[in-house]
């Protein structure tokens, strides 16, 4: 019976900044010196802790097909996340996981796929699509949607010109609101929806992002004939434990840290407080 | 096996097995405390066991799953930090319990098998034996009768006694409880085909003794799993609660519970604290956004988690040991039977 509190000690190997207040940081876990003995998937999180400031539920914005090391996206937003944003290369932090379900990556096999992320609800989002491409011919069709407030705000900037400049992947970003030198498309995410061709019959629809973005998205992807069980998103809730004993994240009797945090449009449908 | 024989002691023995029993583990006891309440804790001596009066004004959680319940250990050494789970595994009895509070412990080993176990609470559980005094009588606020849970216990203790007058007639419930009595097998002899007849007859009348007033928990649960309260009446029920939190704290069987680094030695320790989802921050996010902004939402929460049809099947239980506590400590009626009465009746009589 493992102790369901213990982090892992993991060093932090690099920082990048993605936007003002938005960091990426490369973990890779102490013991064993690499992270091979560490399995999770796409859509899974992990309890990050900064010892003596505390622990908060945070994605794995990196994909299990990558391993050499962890990597997760973090927007300071409260105490944790600020102590987070002070930390630098050779600093430690605390891994306790990996927790949740995750996407059901082997039922997406065969079919095509469609991402559409907001903002910060991108990183959830990368770990599934960098799965994806490192299996590329295991799937279909691969379209990705992203839109942040400004330019400044996207995410993955590089990434999102690589992917551009893949032939196997189509790619449309949009932001709310343009900057000086910004020439792309202009306007919420679900603007995107009429420059692709959608197949809702054969396609799975990944939505992450702010919960207003993810309720006209769904409510879109359902007008154009989605099915309400291929539309995938992931919930958030206040955690403290990440493993089913706090009660903090409860809607109903569902734990989103155990039976989430990837639920279909479905399931999301049917709970209520 | 143990063996399910009843026995008996007189009473001017217990002294002597209470002293025994603390030659070999931490002995928690009622104890009588300023302003007439009864507490639970360690006793030091075998004289300071209050025996009857009221119920303990905390129940025996804090045995189990204390206040502040260290988990990890976090340290730095020369390779950076070094982190260790931390146990307590201290052996320990739970002397003079009621029933109710035994099935309480029940409750709480169990949600935290459930699904991922929890060894820091288990270990610690599983080296606590219960000691239990069967109730005789209804207590001031309790209706353990409804939930399965007293005045007589006839399985998950470790030891019943009940008292016959001049002495107690001790039921052995578990392998942890025949190994308590096995070291003082010479204060207890065999009880006798009358003294456990008489134990039944007291466990008939003390049923009696409960009037017709219960907590029908039945149609309670029937409403609040599909959601067939209002709003209006949740409200109404927040209405009279102030939000203090007291509810969660003398409940036997909550247990939910935040995290936090608390700074000791020069390291730090990982604690768990006891936390109420009747506070607003319990769901609060980062972001502050809020799903449970509405007083009535925690309300709901709590009753929902408690009587509920979903967490029935899955606790195999409701989550109320009829203990009382809640009645009494309310400041204002937003205790478990007067919320169970006012759902039933679809209105409030606060």
């Amino acid at each position: 019976m493992d102790n369901l509190f213990l982090p892992r000690v993991a060093r932090i190997a690099a920082v990048r900044d993605e936007t003002p207040d938005t960091k990426t940081f490369d973990l890779v876990l102490r013991q064993g010196g690499e992270p091979r003995d560490f399995t999770f998937s796409p859509g899974q999180f992990m309890e990050l802790s900064v010892f003596g400031v505390g622990e908060a539920p945070f994605c794995f914005a990196s994909s299990p097909t990558r391993t050499e090391c962890i990597q997760t996206t973090v927007r300071r937003t409260g105490v944790l996340t600020d102590a987070m944003h002070t930390l630098a290369a050779g600093d430690e932090v605390g891994v306790r996981g990996p927790c949740g379900n995750g996407f059901d990556v082997a039922a997406a096999t065969a079919k095509d796929l469609l991402f559409i992320g907001g903002g910060i609800g991108l990183p959830p989002l990368r770990g599934l699509i960098w799965n994806v491409l490192d299996e590329r011919d295991r799937f279909g069709k691969v379209t990705i949607l992203y839109g942040a407030r400004t330019p400044t705000d996207l995410v993955y900037k590089d990434e999102l010109e690589e992917w551009a400049r893949r032939g196997d992947v189509e790619i449309h970003v949009t932001v709310d609101r343009g900057e000086t030198g910004w020439t792309g498309n202009v306007g919420m995410v679900p603007v995107l929806f009429d420059r692709t061709e959608l197949k809702p019959a054969t396609t799975l629809a990944y939505v992450c992002g702010p919960p207003i973005m993810i309720k006209f998205v769904v409510q879109e992807l359902l007008m154009r004939g989605f099915s309400p069980d291929s539309v995938i998103s992931t919930l958030e809730r206040m955690m403290q434990c990440g493993v089913g004993k706090c009660n903090h994240c409860c809607i109903g009797h569902r734990y989103v840290c155990r039976d989430g945090p990837v639920f279909t449009y479905r399931q999301i449908r049917e709970m209520t407080e | 096996m143990h063996s399910n024989a009843a026995r008996t002691i007189g009473k001017e023995r217990m002294r002597e097995w209470i002293g025994r029993l603390m030659e070999r583990a931490e002995v928690l006891a009622p104890t009588s405390a300023r302003a007439g309440d009864i507490i639970l804790r360690r006793i030091s001596s075998p004289l300071e066991v209050q025996w009857g009066g009221d119920i303990p004004l905390l129940p025996p959680k804090q045995a189990v799953l204390p206040q502040t319940d260290p988990l990890v250990s976090i340290g730095r050494g020369p390779g950076g930090f070094v982190v260790e789970p931390v146990y307590d595994e201290t052996p320990r009895v739970l002397f003079g319990l009621r029933s109710c509070d035994v099935k309480g412990i029940e409750f709480l080993t169990r949600v935290h098998e459930y699904d991922l176990a929890d060894a820091a609470y288990l270990r610690r559980a599983a080296a606590v034996t219960s000691v239990s005094v069967a109730c005789v009588a209804p207590c001031a606020f309790g209706f353990c009768i409804c939930c399965d849970a007293g005045p007589f216990l006839a399985d998950s203790f470790d030891v019943q006694l009940t008292d016959l007058g001049d002495r107690f007639l001790a039921e052995v419930g578990s392998e942890k409880g025949g190994r308590l009595l096995e070291p003082s097998a010479d204060l207890f002899r065999t009880g006798r085909a009358d003294e456990v007849a008489l134990r039944h007859e007291l466990e008939e009348a003390a049923k009696r003794a409960f009037g017709p007033e219960t907590c029908h928990f039945a149609s309670a649960m029937r409403r609040v799993s599909v959601g067939r309260v209002s709003a209006e009446l949740w409200d109404e029920i927040a209405d009279t609660c102030l939000e203090c939190g007291a509810c969660n704290f003398v409940c036997p069987t909550c247990y939910c519970f935040s995290v936090k680094d608390q700074a000791r030695d020069g390291r730090w320790v990982r604690c768990r604290t006891w936390d109420s989802c009747q506070f607003r921050a319990f769901t609060l996010e980062a972001s502050g956004h809020n799903p449970r902004e509405a007083h009535r939402e925690r309300v709901k929460r709590r009753f929902f988690h408690k009587v509920s049809a979903q967490y029935f099947r899955r606790d195999g239980a409701v989550g109320c040991v009829g203990c009382g506590r809640c009645v009494k400590v309310c400041l204002g009626t937003s205790d478990m039977p007067a919320v169970v009465a006012a759902i039933r009746k679809g209105e409030w009589h606060g």
